[in-house]
């Protein structure tokens, strides 16, 4: 009997907090939303429901690795299709020399509307550029001589520093500790997402369930 | 003393299972299971019913530690997932991975820090363990006693 008691003690309290639960009281950090001035640097749409923002250096694997294995993917179906808003944000680790030049030369190819081109290159290349520090070899493959040379003009420009420096604030201010680092905002809420384990199949479930709401 | 020690351990891993529960029941599943790959531990498919059993298991023991029915048995799978969290733990820092403890819910680094929480609890929860297995076995052991004949031999 007071088993019973006890066992219908534990079903109420389950109950109820099912409902806090699925009434989900608990809310992510505000994050804020504001994007640092400086370069635009998204795929898509930006009145897209969804904002992605993903912190990367572009010398680190990691990075490569959820780029080419995610990121590719969550353009193809999700920012093709005006769902989501990918934003490149750059955050150049100290231990890789070559990074900064590497996000310099992302940030000009923005500037003259060849990001995509030149991210893509640049990790299809890191490994090269990487060793022999030539990231202008792997830039060079995907823009067209005259693009190349706007491109080579822009890299010197203080407004690419500034550029870099305000997306490093923004992590800072974030308390980014490590790349890739990515924050969802949705209906004003930012989430940032656990690090190192974002597969495509898991974030396309989390976008289908957000897209629902 | 023994008895207040108890109860104090099975309403301290109680409340701390319900409110483990609580932070990921409130969240997404998809956001544990990011987590939970994190430690690249579990292929893709076992992910999901992972990410959703989970925490209703963490819910149901923490709610039967707390109302103290079938302690025995609560207790001891309290003690197996706290020791498997830790152990799952353990690897990952040692292999410095920076990564997401995923213990309540989201943005808490795995750190020495997390380590030596659950390290700490893992210990209550087998201190919880054994004496309920003491007070089971005292239990056992009273009858035998009580049955003793009356050395006055009045039947």
């Amino acid at each position: 009997m007071k088993n019973r008691m006890r066992l219908g003690l534990a079903g109420v309290l389950a109950i109820c907090l099912t409902g806090l639960g699925s009434a989900e009281v608990i809310r992510a950090q505000g994050f804020g939303t504001t994007a640092p001035p400086g370069i635009e640097k998204g795929y898509g749409s930006k009145s897209a429901p969804i904002h992605m923002e993903v912190f990367s250096d572009f010398q680190c694997p990691a990075c490569r690795g959820l780029y080419e294995m995610t990121l590719r993917q969550v353009i193809a179906n999700y920012v093709a299709t005006g769902k989501v808003y990918l934003i490149h944000r750059d955050m150049p680790l100290p231990n890789h020399p070559y990074a900064r030049t590497a996000a310099r030369y992302a940030n000009a190819a923005a500037k003259i509307g060849k990001m995509e081109s030149v991210i893509s290159a640049l990790y299809a290349n890191q490994d090269r550029w990487s060793a022999n520090g030539n990231v202008e070899a792997a830039v060079a493959s995907v823009l067209t001589p005259a693009e190349l040379r706007q491109v080579r003009e822009l890299v010197r420009a203080q407004e690419i520093e500034r550029a870099i420096d305000a997306d490093v604030a923004l992590a800072r201010q974030r308390q980014v500790r490590s790349t890739p680092t990515i924050f969802i905002t949705h209906r004003g809420r930012t989430t940032p997402l656990p690090p190192g384990g974002v597969s495509y199949q898991l974030l396309k479930q989390y976008f289908d369930y957000l897209l629902q709401q | 003393m023994r008895r207040m020690g108890l109860i104090a351990g099975r309403l301290l891993l109680g409340g701390v299972f319900v409110y483990a529960a609580y932070t990921k029941l409130a969240q997404h599943w998809t956001l544990f299971a990011f987590s939970i790959n994190s430690y690249g531990l579990l292929p893709e498919w076992a992910l999901k019913p992972v990410a959703i059993g989970l925490p209703w298991l963490e819910l149901v023991l923490g709610l039967l530690l707390i109302v103290g029915v079938g302690l025995r048995y609560v207790a001891t799978a309290a003690s197996v997932l706290l020791l498997v969290f830790f152990g799952v733990m353990l690897r990952a820092y040692l292999q410095g991975l920076d990564i997401n403890c995923g213990c309540f819910g989201l943005g808490e680094p795995l750190s020495a820090k997390t380590l030596v929480r659950d390290g700490a609890l893992l210990g209550v929860s087998l201190a919880v363990t054994v004496v309920v297995f003491l007070n089971e076995a005292r239990r056992n052991r009273q009858p035998e006693t009580n049955s003793l004949p009356n050395p006055q031999g009045t039947g």
